[in-house]
């Protein structure tokens, strides 16, 4: 697993069952029954899942020693969205730009067009 | 512009340009060209600091400045693919834990061009079309969570 933050978020997002996991403690905090039960999982299983999911940041669990329920934390999702956004803004301005170049670029071979016969 | 929908880790954004695919991916693809157009608002890219080796395992470099502070980002990328005039991929691998860029050249036959560019910092082992087919419908959820926060 990489050790950057987003691509640790990125990579506990890529798995299915750990989304399926984030979309259902994003409704409020489950214990490792309460999610091993709709995902017909052993607790081992599930419990995998969920020590990626921590160590990405994207959850936290409780001290309760017994039941110890785990929180959605949307603070890295945010940094991943943000990184998409951030990336989709520059990649838009240059090729707002580019156009901006192939007007001027398409334009000058017309003026030279103009002055042949 | 018409953009996919976004999905996680994934950024894939359409153009269409009033120019045929070589003369884009030309533009695209030399440092005279890149210097005119690279660097996003406020930011510049010297010809100086630009370096291609069109060909698959070259080098694609390029410094953007910022206008106003003077500071330098430095890209390094390397291409993968560099097939003129329908497509050219290369990688960076220390953004954001290793990226992949695509571009696709489509000729739409009337002297004008969409290109395709696809981001990706997901390793490709991830992209099952079962890991895509559930990506996005959580991530519809998560977008809609998130803006109640």
């Amino acid at each position: 697993m990489p050790h950057d933050p987003l691509s640790q978020t990125f990579a506990a997002l890529a798995d299915p069952t750990r989304r399926a996991i984030l979309v259902r403690l994003a409704e409020g905090e489950a214990t490792v029954n309460e999610l091993a039960e709709p995902f017909a999982m052993s607790l081992q299983a599930v419990s995998k899942h969920l020590k990626v999911l921590e160590a990405a940041g994207l959850i936290s669990r409780g001290r309760d020693a017994q039941y110890r329920p785990c929180h959605f934390e949307p603070a890295p999702l945010e940094a991943a969205t943000d990184w998409i956004s951030e990336n989709r803004r520059i990649w838009t301005e240059r090729f707002d730009q580019l156009e901006q170049h192939l007007k001027r670029i398409t334009h000058d071979n017309d003026n030279n067009k103009e002055t042949e016969p | 512009m018409s953009d996919a929908p976004t999905e996680l880790g994934e950024l894939t954004i359409t153009r269409i340009f009033e120019a045929r695919p070589e003369v884009v991916f030309e533009c695209m693809t030399t440092p005279a060209h890149l210097t005119h157009f690279w660097g996003p608002i406020g930011m510049s890219t010297p010809l100086d600091g630009i370096t291609i080796e069109p060909r698959p395992g070259g080098r694609f470099e390029t410094v953007m400045v910022n206008d106003e502070t003077g500071e330098e980002y430095p890209t390094r990328g390397v291409f993968v693919e560099f097939d003129p005039p329908r497509t050219f991929s290369f990688t960076e691998a220390d953004v954001a834990g290793g990226m992949t860029t695509a571009i696709v050249f489509n000729d739409l036959g009337d002297g004008r061009t969409e290109t395709v560019t696809h981001q990706t910092n997901v390793p490709p082992m991830f992209l099952s079309p079962e890991a895509q087919a559930g990506l996005e419908t959580s991530f519809v959820k998560f977008d809609a969570y998130l803006a109640t926060l």
